[in-house]
Formats: structure tokens, C-alpha cells, sequence
């Protein structure tokens, strides 16, 4: 069943894309990027997924060949890379708070002083 | 740990990232308070991010001897975890010539902006907050060309990206300069996610994310999910290398933020995504041997310098036009950088370099002018020469050197380029590369007129009144200045000694894969390959330059001997009527040619184009997202068909 | 050992300065332009000054006033045209002349074609300097007319370089002594057949490059009154003319050397004497009669024509090399 969590997950981000390029509105662009984020997200937690596997957690000495465990890298990727997501959404949305002072508008059609 | 261990040479590259990052903490853990001094509002955290580059380069520039010269791959396991069970289970930093080449480039880069910086931020707010992105920004960069494991260089774009974008944003009241970082900031958000699902697509195939590794295992077992993510990564490094389409974003943030990071983004940003290009088809996927993958990499580095030249030379502001010319002179480094020929990829790393130089020069003349007079617009600018003379002839010397006019250093380059195309094009007897050659030369005298344009708009012609008293700028920008301007020169004249130093060196690592994987403790089956750069012409610009002084003495002395200058010009407000210029018997009034009207012959013929170019790239934030969607789509496409 | 070195030296001196230097610049470049104006003159139906006028032209301008205008920047304006002739002199000097080449393997046709922008350059730049509205207009024409003269000379050259490469054996050349050798071992360039359009291509960008009718939008004396030159008087424009004429004799040079070459006598002074007079001619044809025969242009007229007929023809020839024709 794993490979539902990859159709949901490029869905996801195809769905962020989607968002990016049709809304019009700077908000919802910015909630695009971070659907988008969490398509990647899930794509990476998926593919770290073994069924039937335990935490990541042991002892040196508990460890052995047999240990059957889900793999620990994408989940410390996944980590780092939500913390990523948070930090553009933070600033994008501090740029947005920006903009909507200095045009008065949130509309992507309006904010296009630079051009040609 | 004893000292003479941590004078190894080996831990350089490490040292030469945290020097960076350790200034940046300094600077942020200082709090953001300005201090008195009018000359310097940031006080001591501008001496501190100087030193830190400062400390940063010499690192670097002690690898010369033995990865340059020597032939040797640094291999650093961070806290000595290396290889366990055939895997990487560390996290590593590989410093082969290539890496090596770009660190220097950005390095030098990034020292000489912020010797700029500390005079030319003098009348920002925030300036301590400045110095810590501009740390941040630089030791991203340099981790990303220095770092051995892919999901490294991933965190290091996103703290590249995150750094540029804040301080693109940096002048907040500066006319576009918020949208300007949204736009990249959306877009570049849009590349780093499709860079992470590449990497994350490698590793859901390999099990590893280091580099070495990785080209060790891909070429021979490529599957759709590893074109997909070979898809996925080069369109996230496109979009760090603002080559077409995404050169858009560019322009607008170049436009928008401070010289001194347009320094940064146009030298320096922009070759890390050439980096990443490179360090993908040459050593993870090895493709750049297929006919499929060169025509890719080709077509866009000559689609970029057409569109992109053609494009400035429609613009009206002094640094938006560089910024179009900063992706033009990328598309070179592309193309030639694609033709995956020995003398190709000198020629490219050469003009990569060259770009940094002379692009870094413009971009702080630019930033000169906009410090003195308080506007980049062309149409308002004029007859500076006579108030700033030293920026005049620095500009010039970066002019000269980006137009490709001999003997500059951008000349230099170009003509490897003219040569590597045209023989790659005798090589396969495909006629394709050498409309590559006649695009590079047609493209390099449209980069020369549009520098006349700038040069007539902005630093002669006439002076409009309200600059009447404009001064110099401060010594500090100038020396920075007056570095680049030095560089260029001497990599012009020498051309030999450069290769044969730093770009020849690099091009046989990307020549030499294996040693590549082998100097990092993996098996390969790829041989050691010798390479040999031919040239097919004839250039000697010490001798040229040396006849030159030759002549031009000789006409100088007869000229002085004939009275040529006797007649002294008078500049006061009351000037006789022949010193006045020549108006026809019209009155006399300020009548500058705006830039705008330059090159009308020339533009009228391509008003369509013009046209078209222009309602394209429309400002919409939405339009660039889906430019780069598409272009995601259609590297899929072409990747499952070509690879 | 000082001696040679002294000697050598010396030897290099007489080259700069007077042959193929300075002096044969000077005295061939403006014997050419004399025999310009009177051949078209003669071709107008008016008796024209004496050949030797350019040169009475030229010492009289000397000895003129030099008014440097309050809105120039003196030293870019003054040091302009001393560039431009001193670069100029210096592509003469690598031309060669049938066997005889004052500095061989020092450069070839591609940094020929980008040191020939060095004078243009130098031009536009002390145009920009005096501040003049009408240099304003005239420079951007003069960028426009290069960027125009600029395609057809890269396929010109490039369809050189194949054609000579493939012959020799290095699939392309570059270098203006091997075009030398080649036209010495298999006789001139234009008697190949792939060579002709290039050669005709060549021949029209030649009035381009000199600023010669129909192509002088750029001085177009009638409407923007000489434009680059318009705020130059004295030695300076003195310099300017003597550079216009030495560009004729470049032009015309390297248009002898990459078509016309072949077996020399051997006698330096002959030959040269063989060039020149092959020079005159091309002046004649290429420079005076179309002179004589046509109006000036539009910008974009010329623009669009260099980039459509010249560059046609000239793209004729590339792929007639390139399939080895």
C-alpha cells in the first residue's frame, strides 16, 4: 500500500504547483508553496517506511543483523527539511505582510512593477 | 587534537565554510544595535565578516598547490565517520579541482563585495543584520561547491536562497524590491523542493547520499525514477543558475537589491547552479557523453545569451541590464561548459570565472553611481565621467572585458569558446554547434552595444543640472573596485598561466570521474582518461598589447611634439560661444540621447521580437511559477526520451 | 648577443614605424582615399580635388585650432582618436602581406574581427565624450552599423577557416599565416567555388566597416553634420581622417590577403607595391563606384540588409565549405 502514500505525495506537490500557478492571491501562493513542502515531506517519510519495522531506536549492543527497523535518515531529512518549509513560509509571509503595506493589495496581477 | 593536526591542510575546506558561518554567529550574537560611528553604522561586525572572508579565501588559496597543481582529491569525513559496510555513513566533503575552481571564484567574490560593503552600506538601516545574511549567503555557497553529499548541498541552497532573498528584500523602500524577493523567493522555493525530491528519489534507489557513491552506482543502472530525479535536481540547480527561463527572476532581484549582494547573486549564486549542473551530468549520472545531453545543455546556454542579451538591451535601468547580461555571459558558461570537450569545459570555467570578475566590477560601478546620485534609471543619468573619473575608467575596464574587447580578460575566454564550438562542430560534423559559435559572436557585439549605451547614458553625454555636485566615491569602493578591475586585466593578458593554473586543473577533474569515486574510498570501473587542450588559433596579448604601447607612444609623442592639446577648454559658467557644443544654430539646452533611443536601427528591425519579449515576461509572479513548471515537465519528457 | 637582441629590436621598430607601420599607413591609406575622391568625382561628371588632397587635408588640419567644448571629458575626448590610429596601425601590422608578415602567430582572423572594434570603439567612445546630441545620434548609429557588418564578417571568416582547415588537413584554421601558406600552395582563395559568395559578402560589408556611402549613416554630414565628429576640430579630427583613411587600407588589405593571395616575388617592396595596387582596385570598385552609383541609406535599411543579403550570401558560402564545395 505504500505506493498510495507516493501517488497522495506527488499529488500533493503537483497540487501545490497548481495552486502557485492559478491562484492569484499572494496568501494563497504562499499556502501552495507549503502544500507543496508537504508533498515532499510525505515522499520522504514514505520512502523511508518498512512495514512491519520499529523505531530507529537502539543500544549499541541491541542492535544485531536481524533488527528490522525503518530506515532512520529520511525521517532526520524529513526533520531538517520541515524546518525548512517553516522558515519559507514565515519569511514569505513576512514579505506578503510587507507588500500588502507598500501596494495595498494582495492581487499577483497588481504587484508586477517589475517587468520587460 | 594536537596543532600540527589541525594545520593539516586536509581540514581546510572545513575550516574555510565555518570561518563564515562562525561570523555570521558573531555578528547576529552582538545584537543588531548600530553603532556611532557615521562611517561605518556597523562597527566592528564589518571588520569581523571582512576578516571572515577574508580568512575564508586564504584557506582556500593554500589548496591551490596541492589540488591544483598536485592533482589531489581532499576527502574529509566529518568526525572521521567514514564508510561502514560499503555505505557512507558520514557526512563528507570532497574538494576535487572543480570545487576548488568555484570556491576561489566565490571566495574572491565574496572578499572584495565586502570590502565594498563597509563604505557603500554607510546609509542603510540594519546594517548589523546585513553582515550576518551576507556571512550566512556566503558560507552557503561555499558549502554547496565544497560538500561531498547531496542532501548537504540541498541544505545548503535552501540557506543560500534564504539568504539572497532576505537581502534582495534588504531595501525595503527601494522601487520593487519586496516583490523582487517574492517572486525569487516562490520560484526558488519551487527549485530547492524539486532539488529535495531528486535527492530523495537517489536515495530511494541508492541508499546513500554521497556523492561519490552516487556515481559509483547510477551510470549503468538508470531507471525512470533516476531520470526523474536527474529531471528534478537539474531544474532545481536551473532555477540557482537563473538560466532560461527563470532568468526573470534575475533581473529582478539584481535589480533590486544592494550591489554588493547583485555581486553575490550574479557572481557567485549563479555559478553554484552551474556547479550543480555540472557536478550532475559530469560525475553523479556521467551523460554528458550522449550526443542528447550535450545538444540539451548547449541549446539552453545559447538560447540564454541570445534572449537574455536581447533583452537587456531593451532595458532603461543601469543594474537590471546587467542583470540580463549576468545570465547572458551564463548562457556562455553553459554552452561551453555542454560541449563536453576538454577545451569546452576550460573555455566555460574560464568565462565562469571572467564573469565573476568583470560582472562583479559592473555590478559595483553600478553601485557607485546609485550611491552618489541616488538613481540607476538610464534615461535620468549622464556626464559623470567628469565628476567621477576613477569609476568612469573602472567601469570601462569591466565594459571592455564583458564585451569580449581585446585584450580583457573576457576576450580571452570568448575566444576559447569560438574555438571549442567551431571545432566540436568540425569534430561530429554537426552544423548544430556552429550556430553556437555564430550566436556567441553575434551575442558578444550585442553586449557591446548595450555597454555603449550604458556608457553614453550614464558617464558621458551631457551632465543634467541636479548632478552638478556629485562627488568621487570613498576610497574603500574604489579599492574594491580596483581589485576586480586588476584582476581582469591580468587574467586578459595571461590567458596561458590562468588555464594552465585553475581552469585546466578543473577540467580534468570533470575529465577524471573516477578518481573522483576512488579518492573517496568507493570501486569503479570508470579508467583514468588523459586530456589534451588544442587550440586552433593564434592569440599573444602581451606581445599585442606590447606593440600597442609601442604605437600609441609613438603617436602620443608626435601628437604633444604638434601642440595636439594647446588650446586649454574653459569651464566657467560664462564659456565663449566656440566652447559651447554645436547645436545647429539652435538654442543651446540640455539634450542628452536617452539610452532608450540608442540603437534604434537595430531595434526597429526587431520590434516584433521586442514586442513579444517584452509582453512575456510580464511581471506576474504566476506566470514565472508556471514557466517553471513547464520547464519541469519538459525536462521529464526530454529525460525519459534522451537518457 | 646584446647586439642581435639591439638589431632585433630595431628591426621590430621599422616594422611599427614605417613598413607595414606607420608610414605606409599613412601614405598608402591616404592615396587611397585621394584616388576615392577623384574616381568619384570622375564618376560624377565634376574634375574632383588632386589625389594628393586628403594629405593637404590633413596638414592643415593640424596646424588648426583644437577647441575642446566645457561639456566634454577632456582626456577620453582628446585620447580617443590617438587609440583608435595606434590600434589600427596595429592590425595593419599583422595583415600579411603575400609571403612577407611583419608579426606572424600572434593573432588570426577572429581577434583580427574584434581588434578591428577597437578603433570603432575608440571612436563612439570620444564621440560619447564631447556631449554632443548629434555624436549621440551618430554613435548609436555607428554601434548599429557594426552590430549589421558584424554577422556577415563572422560568417565570412568562419567559412574561411573551414575551408582552409579542411585542406589542411586540421578540420578548421583560424590562423591569417596558414591562410597565407594555403593561398601560396593551391593558389587564391576565390578561385574556389565556395569562396565567391564569401568573397562578394565580404566585399559589401567593406563600405560598412569604412563608413562609406550607401552605409554612412553614421557621419551622414547632410542631417547630423559629420555626428561623431561633430564637436572635433584640428589635430584630433586630423587623427580621425588619417584613421578613417588607414581603415580603408586595412579593410581593402585584409580583403586582398584572404581572397586575393598567392605566390609573392619574394622582394618585400615588390609585393607590397603588388598589394597596394590590388588594394586600389578594391577601393575603386567596392568603395567609389558604389559611391558614385548609390544614395545613402536608412539606419534600419542598413541594418536589415547587412543582416538579410550580405549575411545571406555569406551563409551561401559557410555551408558550401562545410560540405567541402
Amino acid at each position: 500500500m505504500i505506493q498510495f502514500n507516493y501517488i497522495c505525495s506527488f499529488f500533493l506537490i503537483v497540487l501545490g504547483f497548481y495552486t502557485i500557478v492559478t491562484k492569484y492571491n499572494l496568501v494563497k501562493t504562499v499556502i501552495g508553496m507549503s502544500i507543496m513542502d508537504y508533498g515532499v515531506n510525505l515522499l520522504i517519510i514514505s520512502i523511508g517506511y518498512n512495514p512491519g519495522g520499529t523505531a530507529p531506536i537502539f543500544t549499541a549492543g541491541e542492535l544485531t543483523r536481524a533488527s528490522y527497523f525503518v530506515d532512520p535518515i529520511p525521517q532526520a531529512l524529513t526533520l531538517t527539511s520541515i524546518v525548512i518549509g517553516a522558515c519559507v513560509t514565515a519569511m514569505s509571509m513576512s514579505l506578503v505582510i510587507r507588500m500588502h503595506e507598500t501596494y495595498g493589495t494582495l492581487d499577483t496581477r497588481e504587484i508586477r512593477r517589475l517587468r520587460g | 587534537m594536537n596543532f600540527a593536526n589541525m594545520t593539516d591542510y586536509h581540514h581546510f575546506p572545513i575550516y574555510a565554510i565555518m570561518v563564515l558561518f562562525l561570523g555570521a554567529f558573531i555578528i547576529a550574537a552582538s545584537g543588531g544595535k548600530p553603532s556611532k560611528n557615521p562611517n561605518n553604522p556597523a562597527g566592528f561586525r564589518a571588520w569581523i565578516a571582512l576578516i571572515a572572508t577574508a580568512a575564508s579565501l586564504c584557506f582556500l588559496a593554500a589548496l591551490i598547490k596541492p589540488v591544483m597543481l598536485d592533482g589531489e582529491v581532499i576527502a574529509y569525513w566529518m568526525g572521521s565517520r567514514g564508510i561502514s559496510g560499503g555505505y557512507a555513513i558520514g557526512i563528507a566533503l570532497e574538494v576535487d579541482a572543480l570545487s576548488l575552481f568555484f570556491a576561489l571564484l566565490i571566495a574572491t567574490a565574496v572578499f572584495v563585495s565586502a570590502i565594498y560593503s563597509i563604505r557603500y552600506m554607510v546609509h542603510d538601516d540594519c546594517v548589523p543584520q546585513y553582515y550576518v545574511l551576507y556571512c550566512l549567503l556566503a558560507g552557503g555557497v561555499l558549502g554547496l561547491v565544497l560538500s561531498g553529499d547531496i542532501f548537504n548541498m540541498f541544505v545548503m541552497v535552501e540557506i543560500l536562497t534564504f539568504a539572497a532573498v532576505a537581502l534582495t528584500a534588504f531595501r525595503t523602500k527601494v522601487y520593487g524590491a519586496l516583490e523582487a524577493a517574492f517572486k525569487y523567493l516562490v520560484v526558488g522555493c519551487m527549485g530547492s523542493t524539486a532539488i529535495l525530491t531528486g535527492v530523495i528519489l537517489l536515495y530511494a534507489q541508492y541508499h546513500t547520499l554521497n556523492l561519490a557513491q552516487l556515481a559509483s552506482l547510477i551510470p549503468g543502472t538508470m531507471n525512470n525514477a533516476t531520470k526523474l530525479a536527474f529531471a528534478f535536481l537539474y531544474i532545481g540547480f536551473s532555477t540557482k543558475a537563473f538560466i532560461v527561463p527563470f532568468h526573470p527572476l534575475a533581473a529582478d532581484a539584481h535589480g533590486a537589491a544592494p550591489a554588493s549582494i547583485s555581486v553575490l547573486i550574479s557572481g557567485v549564486l549563479t555559478k553554484s547552479g552551474i556547479y550543480g549542473i555540472m557536478r550532475l551530468t559530469y560525475f553523479l549520472f556521467q551523460t554528458m557523453g550522449l550526443g542528447r545531453m550535450q545538444f540539451m545543455l548547449v541549446f539552453i546556454g545559447s538560447v540564454s545569451m541570445f534572449v537574455c542579451v536581447t533583452m537587456a538591451l531593451a532595458q532603461h535601468d543601469f543594474k537590471r541590464l546587467l542583470a540580463y547580461h549576468s545570465i547572458s555571459q551564463i548562457g556562455y558558461v553553459l554552452a561551453a561548459v555542454g560541449l563536453a570537450s576538454a577545451l569546452g569545459v576550460s573555455a566555460g570555467l574560464y568565462h565562469a570565472m571572467n564573469h565573476t570578475l568583470f560582472k562583479g566590477l559592473l555590478f559595483l560601478a553600478a553601485g557607485a553611481v546609485l550611491h552618489e546620485t541616488g538613481t540607476t534609471d538610464l534615461g535620468k543619468l549622464g556626464g559623470l565621467s567628469k565628476k567621477m573619473p576613477h569609476t568612469t575608467v573602472l567601469f570601462l575596464i569591466g565594459a571592455f572585458s564583458i564585451s569580449g574587447v581585446p585584450p580583457f580578460n573576457g576576450f580571452a575566454s570568448k575566444w576559447m569558446i569560438y574555438q571549442a564550438s567551431y571545432q566540436k562542430a568540425v569534430d561530429t560534423g554537426n552544423i548544430g554547434f556552429l550556430l553556437v559559435t555564430i550566436i556567441a559572436l553575434v551575442t558578444s557585439t550585442l553586449t557591446l552595444a548595450s555597454f555603449v549605451k550604458v556608457s553614453q547614458s550614464v558617464f558621458f553625454g551631457q551632465l543634467p543640472k541636479e548632478y552638478e555636485n556629485v562627488k568621487e566615491v570613498p576610497f574603500g569602493m574604489r579599492l574594491a573596485m580596483g581589485i576586480l578591475a586588476a584582476l581582469c586585466v591580468v587574467t586578459g593578458l595571461f590567458p596561458k598561466s590562468v588555464t594552465a593554473l585553475l581552469t585546466e586543473p578543473a577540467a580534468k577533474a570533470a575529465a577524471n570521474v573516477g578518481n573522483y569515486i576512488t579518492s573517496m574510498g568507493f570501486k569503479t570501473s570508470l579508467p583514468a582518461v588523459e586530456v589534451s587542450f588544442v587550440e586552433a588559433g593564434v592569440w599573444e596579448p602581451i606581445n599585442w598589447l606590447l606593440i600597442l604601447c609601442i604605437a600609441l607612444l609613438g603617436v602620443t609623442i608626435v601628437a604633444v611634439a604638434g601642440k595636439y592639446d594647446h588650446v586649454s577648454e574653459t569651464t566657467s559658467e560664462n564659456v565663449e560661444t566656440k566652447y559651447q557644443l554645436f547645436y545647429g544654430g539652435e538654442e543651446n539646452v540640455y539634450s542628452q540621447v536617452g539610452g532608450g533611443d540608442l540603437f534604434w536601427g537595430f531595434k526597429h528591425n526587431w520590434r516584433h521580437y521586442f514586442d513579444f519579449m517584452h509582453k512575456l515576461h510580464s511581471g506576474v509572479v504566476n506566470d514565472y511559477a508556471l514557466w517553471a513548471v513547464v520547464a519541469l515537465a519538459l525536462a521529464i519528457v526530454y529525460m525519459m526520451i534522451a537518457l | 648577443m646584446t647586439a642581435s637582441i639591439f638589431l632585433n629590436g630595431l628591426q621590430y621598430l621599422g616594422y611599427i614605424l614605417i613598413f607595414p607601420g606607420f608610414l605606409f599607413c599613412f601614405l598608402c591609406g591616404m592615396l587611397l582615399t585621394g584616388i576615392d575622391r577623384k574616381l568619384v568625382a570622375r564618376m560624377q561628371k565634376r574634375v574632383g580635388p588632386p589625389i594628393l588632397q586628403p594629405f593637404y587635408d590633413f596638414f592643415k588640419l593640424c596646424g588648426k585650432e583644437t577647441i575642446v567644448p566645457a561639456a566634454a571629458s577632456r582626456t577620453t575626448f582628446l585620447m580617443a582618436p590617438l587609440v583608435g590610429l595606434a590600434a589600427l596601425v596595429v592590425i595593419q601590422l599583422f595583415i600579411p602581406i603575400r609571403g612577407f608578415s611583419a608579426f606572424s602567430g600572434m593573432a588570426d582572423i577572429i581577434v583580427i574581427l574584434y581588434l578591428l572594434l577597437i578603433p570603432a570603439l575608440a571612436a563612439i567612445l570620444g564621440a560619447a565624450a564631447s556631449g554632443s546630441p548629434y555624436a549621440g545620434v551618430g554613435l548609436s548609429r555607428e554601434m548599429v552599423t557594426i552590430i549589421a557588418c558584424e554577422l556577415p564578417l563572422v560568417l565570412v571568416l568562419l567559412a574561411i577557416a573551414r575551408t582552409v582547415g579542411s585542406a589542411m588537413g586540421t578540420g578548421l584554421c583560424f590562423s591569417l599565416s596558414e591562410i597565407a601558406r594555403y593561398q601560396v600552395e593551391n593558389g587564391s582563395l576565390i578561385t574556389k567555388l565556395s569562396m565567391i559568395p564569401a568573397a562578394v559578402a565580404f566585399a559589401m560589408v567593406i563600405p560598412g566597416e569604412t563608413g562609406s556611402h550607401p552605409f554612412d549613416t553614421a557621419e551622414a554630414e547632410t542631417e547630423i553634420c559629420e555626428g561623431m565628429h561633430a564637436e572635433y576640430s584640428g589635430a584630433p579630427l586630423a587623427v580621425f581622417k588619417l584613421s578613417h583613411a588607414v581603415k580603408v587600407l586595412t579593410m581593402t588589405s585584409l580583403f586582398v590577403a584572404l581572397f586575393f593571395g598567392g605566390v609573392g616575388t619574394g622582394i618585400t617592396a615588390v609585393d607590397g607595391v603588388i598589394v597596394f595596387a590590388l588594394c586600389v582596385a578594391a577601393t575603386a570598385l567596392f568603395i567609389s563606384f558604389v559611391h558614385a552609383v548609390t544614395a545613402r541609406l536608412k539606419i534600419e535599411q542598413v541594418f536589415k540588409y547587412y543582416w538579410t543579403v550580405v549575411s545571406g550570401l555569406a551563409l551561401v558560402s559557410l555551408v558550401l565549405a562545410w560540405y567541402g564545395l
